[in-house]
């Protein structure tokens, strides 16, 4: 099976949040969340500004998965890591633990009370029957399930976010990096997110 | 008002805390840097990747907390040897050692208890009843404590769930009922918890008077063992040493540190960061755990473990004789009209403990 992986490449990345606006679109994203965001370092400051978009990196050994009080996370052959909003008490623990900020909570009433974690689900669905209607409802469009890959990268206009196969989306980059002439130091989120081998929940 | 707006000072304390952790070197070195890596190495955004690593926030055009983000800066709770990303830290360390001694911890007491209950069995009274009952507790006491009692042991049990209910129920009862218990448990947990704070403080202050330590406090530690595996009864005021020790160490430190730690995790919404949130929960489940381990001797001594002390805050009046095995300075003041409380004048029309 695959081993589905996020790649933004900071060369290319030009902070045009196209794949924000294609991910909300195409998985109507609750209300104040945003399963992908686009942040950029050195904003303004000529020859030195990079831009990268991060979501949920799927991790290997997924903190939000090693936390969770009821332990709704699971994760796909694929290598995708979903959760179920039936068994989500919003506690926010997920939140606390991931790197990368991509668990997001919905505003469920006064003082903060947090509703269903959403998060991003490389555009595979939840635990529901595939391209269901109470699946979309909950987790957004199955896209794995038709055959097609995240909306994020698909849409990307100048390639920088590559979502896909580990594999493939690797020699992608390296052909890049190749050509370019560089070491590929600029690849963003490997080690944090894929670094260590993959061992059972601590 | 004090006490809220109190409150809402250490709140801000602990947010200007954790802000002022956040801020670290300037983003202009960064940038400059980077600038010069790009000229002299063009491809390499070492400079880049360091920042990203700073967990420092950079620009970012969606709104939200942290939002700017990248990756958590690097943390370290105590004990642990190295740093690591801040969610992984807590990570480690509440499915760790938290987990690990908090859940022996209260296990080993239980046990010590049932030793201590079917081994030594509970304290009685040397002498019979005399029937004449004087006032131990007045009704608003009562009130106050088992408001706080009560909604402590919810507080208490839906905590536990939380925490172990995923080793421990999880596997019995099955996915989708434990998740329905567990937000069961989240719900109380975070509405019981106000009513909590607010008796704390009541029963702080009401009680605080009785619980001042006195010289003879002393000696009763020295004879504590006496009592509990020979059934001695040890001279003390209208609280004993025990009882001090559980009102300042549980009632008072523990039960605050909880009750503020918890505070800043239940009200998301004042703009705290995650390294916020994360030390609050390592904290709250630290004290959490050990005033739990701690009420079970408290529940055990106040029930089965010592005649007559359940009937004491039940219905507010206790035997003379009881008075005179357990608190004898008490009840000498009782007797000689010095002491706030009491009242043996009552005693007439006291609820009999029998009924």
């Amino acid at each position: 099976m695959a081993r589905m992986k996020f790649l933004c490449d900071a060369e290319r990345c030009i902070e045009c949040n196209g794949c924000v606006t294609a991910c909300k679109n195409e998985n109507e994203v609750p209300w104040g969340v945003n399963r992908r965001r686009v942040v950029t370092i050195n904003d303004g400051v000529v020859g030195a500004e990079k831009s990268i978009s991060v979501a949920c990196m799927h991790c290997s050994d997924a903190p939000c998965m090693a936390v969770c009080p009821v332990d709704c996370f699971y994760k796909t052959e694929d290598g995708v890591v979903l959760h179920d909003k039936d068994l989500c008490i919003g506690c926010g623990y997920c939140f606390y633990a991931c790197p990368f900020g991509a668990p997001q909570f919905p505003q469920a009433g006064a003082f903060g009370l947090r509703g269903k974690m959403d998060k991003c689900t490389f555009c595979a669905g939840g635990p529901e029957a595939d391209r269901t209607e109470a699946e979309f409802r909950k987790y957004g469009r199955n896209r794995l399930a038709e055959g097609k890959l995240p909306a994020c990268a698909e849409m990307c206009s100048t390639k920088a976010l590559l979502g896909g196969d580990g594999d493939v989306v690797a020699d992608i980059y390296r052909e890049r990096v190749a050509r370019r002439g560089t070491r590929g130091a600029e690849a963003w989120g490997w080690g944090t997110a894929y670094g260590q081998p993959p061992k059972g929940k601590s | 008002m004090t006490i809220v707006s109190r409150m809402f000072a250490a709140l801000a304390c602990l947010l200007l805390a954790a802000a002022a952790w956040a801020q670290g070197s300037a983003p202009q070195d960064s940038a400059k840097a980077q600038q010069e890596r790009a000229v002299t190495q063009p491809g390499n955004n070492q400079p880049v990747w360091s920042e990203v690593r700073s967990g420092q926030p950079n620009y970012t055009s969606l709104p939200g907390r942290e939002m700017g983000v990248l990756v958590q800066p690097q943390a370290r709770f105590l004990g642990q040897d190295k740093f690591t990303t801040a969610g992984e830290a807590w990570r480690q360390y509440r499915n760790g050692p938290i987990i690990f001694y908090g859940g022996w911890l209260v296990v080993l007491v239980a046990l010590v208890i049932a030793a201590l209950y079917f081994g030594r069995g509970p304290i009685k009274l040397h002498d019979k009843p005399t029937g004449r009952l004087i006032e131990r507790f007045s009704g608003a006491e009562r009130w106050a404590h088992w408001t706080m009692g009560i909604s402590f042991v919810v507080l208490g049990i839906t905590g536990l769930i939380i925490l172990f209910g995923k080793y421990v129920l999880l596997p019995v009862i099955g996915y989708t009922l434990f998740a329905w218990l567990t937000a069961l448990a989240k719900n109380l947990h975070n509405f019981v918890a106000p009513l909590f704070m607010v008796s704390l403080l009541v029963f702080i202050v009401m009680f605080v008077k009785d619980n001042l330590p006195k010289a003879h406090d002393f000696a009763w530690f020295a004879r504590a063992w006496g009592m509990f595996m020979r059934g001695e009864h040890i001279p003390s005021g209208r609280f004993n040493a025990g009882e001090k020790a559980w009102f300042w160490g549980g009632v008072v430190v523990l039960c605050l540190i909880v009750s503020a730690s918890g505070l800043v995790m239940l009200f998301p919404n004042f703009e705290q960061l995650r390294s916020t949130m994360q030390q609050m929960n390592v904290i709250h489940g630290i004290a959490g755990l050990l005033v739990i381990a701690a009420s079970l001797g408290h529940i055990y001594m106040g029930t089965i473990g010592v005649e007559g002390s359940y009937q004491s805050m039940r219905t507010g009046y206790v035997d003379e004789i009881w008075a005179k095995e357990h608190h004898q300075y008490w009840y000498d003041e009782v007797k000689s009209g010095t002491a706030a409380s009491g009242d043996t004048a009552k005693a007439g029309a006291a609820p009999q403990a029998s009924h």
